[in-house]
């Protein structure tokens, strides 16, 4: 019996390629996707419906051939090892508990399969149940327990024979907002608790933020960026990263001149900004750009200042509208109607802005660095 | 409007709902009981405290050949049961989980043992495994094999197991194909063998719909007439005793008691499948749309298509040899017929009209009998609520744990004689397709009428609409397809139905099916298998037409 993983191993995937046969033709649902993860970490695949996360940690788990690439455990090839050698755990949206076994049953599944005596069968499974908070319930059945239970359960059934790696997807789909919040955490406890490689996937970018070491940004079938939650949000590498993590407000500008990947740049209206980093967008974004303006200026709403139209200052600075006003408790949202942005713009402030209320001329800019986008050459 | 008006339409369907519970009263509810109390009655005479008897049980005492019949309906009964369990499972398996072509078609052809006529289908395995048979006569010249007598129990069973195997079949793969795939998967991710998926995830799952069907096999198993009536041979179960005891004997009373007995074995394995299956917990089913990954593997691939195909193909073998068999015009006990030709069915057309006739006025009658009633009677019991509604539905629902043989005992013996004698008209027949059938409906409606939105009625009626109009406008276009297919499977059953016409017909009022027992009697087998080939005919025609109607597949209307 695999008991705790041996050496801490690490997991390196090599332009994995996923090509389904549909009836319309041959439709590519993962391309090319290489990343590498070390011992112990949390990583997750984040990214829209579709954009082939379920698809790629299905070909990690066995469940999907696959087209091309590697799957590398410790340098050796993935797929020829047997499932007690992967050694996974795996949890899915619909936890997919044996309807006709208990709770106990569900959970001592992998022991069993792995020749376990029962003496440590007892042991094990009741550790794993207590651990989850769900002593007492091993008799149920499934169908009697509550959704958040039998997510439990399924964590429980896939953590019991101490697997190396615990693949996740969309685990907390199925709950309600308030249970998302406390399962995430308890997840994220386990996973270093017990020391495993967690690879999960969602669609939240929320969640995708609060719980993991290293996020993967996939956009239809492609990985488009790989990096710490904070190094995704504030150094964005295409303009679907920096639009699909956290809210963005795009700035149509022209590039007057450039030094050291640094540039200056004039924006619709004629503000000046000098020494803003320049970034070149992925190959497929040339549709984003707003011509004739060859380039993009992004920057996050809690980087922008506001104030009333009334209020002459000496910064470079944009003119709007603000449309609506909204207290969000720690924070107070402006929306602003300004034909110098890409759509509406969103302005996040610490405390109501002096003498702008919904309806008012305002002008707004920038607080401190900001990313400016050049369209990638085709 | 007045608001008197108003009162006086809404109660509309509870006069429907009033005159279906006369009818289940009196024609199901008092019937079954007369002929239990009946059955402690002396020969000839009708039950009162005082001439109780148990006579007429005495015979499961002293006759070894009630004893014999009583023994074999058992044996039979779980015999075929347990039989067509074992074929049916696997073929669902290999339908819901191997890549096969064609199961659209698989599953619509699965359908037709059950549609057809049921014993012209056994008389086949006569001119296959008879002394004189086909098949026989070929084992025989080549091999040097006797074949087992195709008369008593090989028969009954053989014929009984592939005319039955359906439903078994059909629950299990529908539930197979429903069950969330992840639960095959995170096993299999576990390190289960496909093997021990297969052991410790799948089959248990599939045991409750295994079980239903098990159960419906069963019951029909237990009250079927044909098999045993054209296969028995000196061989009797409990419904041919029965048939014996009122056509040789005219003994209704004994006729009741054996009914008794009969129902008493039937409700005895009905609860103890109950019991069984209470103990398991029912499939989940997923959230989603996901399907189950197909097996691929060349062994496996080849295995499920012979052993689908092969089975289908067995089980369609007995309607194939009726179709041969009507156009054989000369068969003088050679191997294979002498001469061929149209004969039979210019014979049939000529000679035998008024059976044909006959079996699609009375089926066309009863159906119309229940959708008229089991709608109406359907919407108010989802509908409102009232006093004794739970006696209502288990009433409706008592046909089908009552084997039909029983159903037209109970209406021979209670209105043969009396104030209202009912005997050889046309009415006892179709108030006994009626009894049998009602439910079809009646849950079907229960069934859409749950669907609807109450809101769109009381929207209606808001508008001012009465509940006629309501009925007329709303709801009943929305639960017609339900309808439709409920009528389709009641008129399809009921133009070939045997076990509750053979206790009713008389010389005026003979169906198909007793023109084509009779001729099988007297060994006009062509022209029997003429009248079956043009029965299936009908009867296929009649489900392909109301499946592109409704739109539904042919299994899903018998699922
Ligand atoms: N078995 C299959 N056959 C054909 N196409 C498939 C199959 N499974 C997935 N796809 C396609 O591959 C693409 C990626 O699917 P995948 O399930 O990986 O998406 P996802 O990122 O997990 O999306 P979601 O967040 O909605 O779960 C989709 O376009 C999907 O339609
Ligand atoms: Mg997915």
């Amino acid at each position: 019996m695999a008991s705790s993983s041996p050496a801490p191993a690490r997991l390196s995937v090599r332009e994995l390629t996923k090509i389904f046969n549909t009836p319309e033709g041959p439709a590519t649902a993962v391309k090319d996707v290489s990343f590498d993860i070390a011992p112990n970490t949390f990583f997750t695949m984040l990214g829209p419906s579709g954009c082939g996360k379920t698809t790629t940690l299905r070909m990690i788990a066995g469940l999907e051939t696959i087209t091309s690439g590697q799957i590398l455990f410790n340098g050796e090839d993935f797929r020829r090892k047997s499932a007690f050698e992967r050694n996974i755990g795996m949890v899915f949206q619909s936890y997919a508990l044996f309807p006709h076994m208990t709770v106990f049953e569900n959970a001592a599944y992998g022991l069993r399969l792995r020749g376990a005596d029962e003496a440590t069968i007892t042991k094990r499974v009741h550790e794993t149940l207590a651990m989850l908070r769900l002593d007492g319930l091993a008799q149920r059945y499934p169908a009697d327990l509550s959704g958040g239970q039998q997510q439990r359960v399924s964590i429980g059934r896939a953590l019991v024979y101490h697997p190396g790696m615990l693949l996740l997807d969309e685990p907390l789909a199925n709950l309600d907002a308030k249970l998302r919040v406390e399962m995430r955490d308890e997840i994220r406890r386990l996973q270093k608790a017990l020391n495993v490689m967690a690879l999960y996937v969602t669609h939240d970018q929320e969640e995708a933020m609060a719980i993991s070491d290293v996020i993967g940004v996939f956009s239809k079938g492609r990985l488009m960026q790989l990096g710490a939650p904070y190094d995704i949000y504030s150094a964005p590498i295409s303009l679907f990263v920096a639009d699909f993590i956290g809210k963005a407000n795009f700035f149509p500008v022209d590039i007057e001149s450039r030094d050291h990947g640094r540039a200056a740049v004039v924006a619709l209206g004629g503000s000046r900004f000098a020494g803003v980093k320049t970034v070149t967008a992925a190959s497929d974004e040339g549709e984003w750009f707003v011509k004739p303006q060859a380039a993009l200026m992004m920057s996050r709403p809690e980087q922008m200042w506001l104030s009333s139209a009334g209020q002459q200052l000496d910064k470079p600075a944009f003119t709007g509208r603000a449309l609506r006003i909204q207290f969000l408790g720690s924070f107070v949202r402006y929306l602003v109607e300004t034909g110098q942005a890409r759509g509406e713009v969103i302005v996040d402030l610490p405390a109501f802005a002096e003498g702008v209320s919904e309806g008012d001329e305002v002008r707004f800019g920038l607080v401190g660095p900001s990313l400016v986008f050049e369209e990638g050459s085709r | 409007m007045p608001p008197a008006t108003r009162r006086r339409l809404n109660i509309a369907p509870y006069v429907a709902g009033g005159v279906t519970i006369f009818v289940l009263v009196a024609f199901l509810l008092y019937p079954i009981g007369t002929t239990m109390l009946n059955s402690f009655a002396p020969a000839g005479e009708a039950f009162n405290v005082l001439n109780a008897t148990l006579e007429n049980f005495s015979r499961f005492f002293t006759s070894s050949m009630y004893q014999q019949a009583l023994l074999n309906t058992i044996f039979i009964g779980v015999m075929v049961t347990v039989l067509a369990t074992a074929v049916a499972v696997p073929a669902a398996y290999f339908v819901a989980r191997v890549q096969i072509p064609f199961k659209p078609l698989i599953l619509s052809l699965s359908i037709i043992p059950l549609i057809s006529p049921p014993f012209i289908g056994a008389y086949s395995w006569v001119v296959l495994f008879g002394r004189s048979g086909i098949v026989s006569q070929y084992l025989n010249q080549w091999f040097g094999i006797q074949m087992p007598p195709v008369y008593g129990y090989f028969g009954v069973i053989l014929s009984m197991v592939l005319s039955n195997f359906t439903y078994v079949f059909l629950f299990v793969q529908g539930a197979l194909t429903a069950v969330d795939p992840h639960l095959e998967e995170s096993a299999r991710v576990m390190g289960a063998s496909r093997w021990r998926v297969l052991r410790t995830v799948v089959l248990p799952l599939a045991i409750p719909p295994m079980l239903a069907g098990a159960m419906i096999v069963l019951i029909e198993a237990l009250g079927e007439f044909g098999a045993p009536a054209v296969l028995g041979g000196e061989m009797y179960v409990l419904s041919t005793l029965m048939y014996f005891q009122i056509h040789g004997f005219f003994n209704l009373n004994a006729a009741s008691a054996i009914a008794l007995v009969n129902v008493l074995i039937t409700l005895g394995a009905i609860l103890f499948l109950i019991r069984v299956n209470k103990k398991r917990r029912f499939v989940t089913v997923g959230s989603t749309t996901r399907r189950a990954a197909l097996q691929t593997g060349r062994g496996i691939r080849i295995v499920a298509n012979c052993y689908v195909w092969g089975l289908l193909a067995l089980a369609l073998l007995p309607q194939l040899v009726v179709v041969f068999t009507s156009f054989a015009e000369k068969w003088p006990g050679t191997l294979w017929p002498t001469q061929y030709g149209w004969g039979n069915y210019q014979y049939v057309f000529s000679r035998v009209v008024e059976p044909l006739q006959n079996s699609l006025i009375l089926a066309a009658v009863a159906t119309v009998a229940c959708v008229i009633f089991g709608t109406l009677t359907g919407y108010v019991a989802e509908r409102k609520t009232f006093f004794g509604k739970w006696a209502l539905d288990l009433t409706i629902m008592l046909p089908f744990i009552l084997p039909g043989i029983v159903t037209g005992v109970a209406l021979l013996v209670t209105y043969n004689s009396g104030p209202i004698a009912l005997t050889g008209t046309a009415l006892i027949i179709v108030i006994g397709y009626f009894v049998r059938r009602i439910a079809y409906i009646y849950r079907s409606v229960v069934a859409a009428v749950t669907q609807i939105d109450l809101k769109m009625e009381e929207a209606s009626t808001v508008a001012g609409a009465t509940w006629g109009t309501t009925m007329r406008k709303v709801t009943i276009p929305l639960i017609a397809p339900g309808i439709l297919a409920g009528a389709i499977i009641v008129f399809t059953t009921l133009i070939s139905e045997m076990s509750t016409t053979v206790m009713l017909y008389s010389a005026r009022w003979k169906t198909i099916s007793i023109a084509i027992y009779e001729r099988l009697e007297t060994q006009e087998i062509s022209a029997a298998a003429a009248i079956g080939s043009i029965t299936i005919l009908v009867t296929l025609i009649l489900v392909l037409t109301a499946t592109r109607v409704i739109g539904k597949s042919m299994s899903e209307l018998f699922s």
